[in-house]
């Protein structure tokens, strides 16, 4: 990690390194995957594909394992439940927990005693608002930090459901596709309608950041023309949407559109939600403490 | 009873003794900082003028960082200091991301020393034994507690005493940093903060700052 000089230390604009450099990718790769997790399940359980939670339980475990590297000390990680009154990672922590533990007896029931619809209802909506509550805390933890003007958005958690949202649509048409599922038309249509959306969210965000304060508008001019323009422009933009609204939009109609063409827009709109993690992590910004008014 | 500090700008030199001090004292390894001399400017040539600030953890009536740790290790006091328990950090950093003021520091490295190819020297050595780092473990000024508490079970009184007050305080060659207790109406630090007008660095973060500067 590059360290910030001395006489530089909170004179000039500093950048967020805590949660991006070193083990600090970890957290934002746990929080990518917490998102698609729980986007994939809602996808599974409203398409009722048993597969597709699976691979969310599979991806919430994933979310797990990249929580407990991002942390010095992971053999402590149980502590990690003892402040859920005030801190988002602890909550967050309650909720991956419960959540797992849903599914996980969701998965057997559903798998060897497939008659007890009950049973099976009421932990799909169980697990359901725990996937939710997993995907959308991340965006909490992050817009809490009201140090960081750039993160202390009310649109952040928004646009971490519906990224989330997005990349679970995407596994699941793959999973579909696979299975040569008769709901991958109508599951088309809803990805098409919620990449929109994530375009709508992502520019609304972005407008309403640059009003905020001067540091969240450098932030934003830095996502958009600096530094990270790269990071934004391919991965968040043409990745994460272009070219899946290209495809989708190419497909409409089509009952049988080409496998590779799919494909691609699923590894594309994964690498899009990657790279919007990163890109927001990385463009946080602390406000100089000099001059102070 | 409320810890706090005010410090007069304008008899700050940023000879960087505080720092110093902190550093001698906690037997801080390489890269830590508990307290920091800022330097900038305000204005524009040739109105131009310096600005030094000597700052630390604020030790917040309301602190961010004690909110957002999710295993309880950054706790405050009922004194208002707000520390850290080694055994209980996961290393999360999710304090240091949320401090405003940025006054937190990873410790990582334990093989790092201040002469690398060099062995340790005397003070590195003793400073392993006397005042060991858990690495791994997040870190900042906690008002020399240790001082405090040694020192009121001594019978002196902090802001008064020397062996009760933090090494930063007294050692200030310009008597710029007060110590005492903002609960005690009658203290000296709130007399000067009352006379002097002393305010909080940066109240908009709205933490309540136990730490008041005087212009």
């Amino acid at each position: 990690m590059e360290s910030v000089k001395p006489y530089d230390f909170m004179v000039k604009p500093q950048q967020q390194k805590d949660w991006i450099d070193g083990r600090g990718n970890f957290i934002a790769f746990a929080f990518f995957l917490g998102g698609i997790s729980g986007g994939l399940f809602l996808a599974s359980a409203y398409f009722d594909n048993l597969l597709g939670m699976f691979i969310s339980w599979l991806l919430a475990g994933a979310m797990g394992v990249s929580y407990m590297i991002h942390l010095t000390h992971p053999m402590r990680f149980w502590r990690m439940l003892m402040k859920p009154k005030t801190s988002w990672i602890a909550r967050g922590f309650s909720f991956i927990m419960l959540f797992v533990g849903f599914t996980t007896l969701l998965l057997i029931i559903r798998q060897w005693a497939p008659d007890a619809t009950g049973a099976i209802v009421t932990l799909k909506v169980l697990a359901g608002i725990f996937a939710f509550a997993q995907s959308i805390y991340t965006g909490f933890a992050v817009s809490y930090v009201s140090a960081i003007k750039v993160w202390n958005s009310a649109i952040v958690p928004v646009l971490f459901v519906t990224c989330g949202l997005t990349g679970g649509l995407a596994i699941l048409l793959a999973v579909m596709m696979g299975q040569d599922s008769a709901d991958i038309v109508a599951l088309e249509n809803v990805i098409r309608v919620v990449l929109i959306a994530l375009a709508v969210i992502i520019g609304v965000y972005l407008w309403n950041t640059t009003y905020s304060s001067s540091s969240a508008r450098d932030a934003v001019k830095r996502l958009i023309g600096g530094s990270l323009a790269p990071l934004f422009w391919i991965g968040v933009f043409l990745f994460g949407i272009v070219v899946p609204v290209v495809i989708s939009l190419a497909t409409i109609g089509s009952d049988d559109p080409a496998a590779g063409l799919m494909i691609t827009a699923v590894i594309s709109e994964i690498i899009g939600g990657l790279a919007l993690r990163f890109a927001i992590l990385k463009a946080g910004m602390y406000t100089p403490l000099l001059p102070a008014d | 009873m409320r810890w706090g500090m005010a410090i007069e700008l304008k008899r700050c030199i940023g000879c960087n003794a505080c720092v110093l001090a902190c550093k001698a004292e906690h037997f801080l390894p390489p890269d830590i900082f508990w307290n920091r001399v800022l330097i900038g400017e305000k204005g524009k040539y040739p109105n131009v003028s310096k600005l030094i600030y000597t700052v630390r953890c604020n030790q917040c009536a309301d602190p961010k960082c004690v909110k957002v740790c999710p295993t309880g290790a950054t706790q405050q006091r009922e004194d208002g200091i707000v520390w850290i328990d080694d055994t209980k950090c996961v290393g999360c950093r999710y304090c240091m991301v949320a401090c405003p003021y940025q006054m937190r520091s990873m410790y990582e490295d334990p093989d790092k020393n201040y002469f690398p190819g060099q062995e340790l020297t005397e003070h590195e050595k003793i400073g392993k034994t006397l005042y060991p780092h858990t690495p791994g473990v997040v870190q900042k000024c906690v008002f020399c507690k240790e001082r405090i508490d040694s020192g009121i079970a001594a019978g002196l009184t902090p802001g008064v005493d020397r062996d009760a007050t933090p090494a930063c305080v007294i050692v200030c060659p310009t008597k710029a940093i007060h110590f005492g207790d903002l609960d005690d109406p009658n203290s000296e630090i709130n007399r000067i903060i009352k006379e002097k007008h002393g305010h909080p660095f940066h109240p908009e973060f709205d933490t309540q700052p136990s730490i008041n500067f005087i212009d």
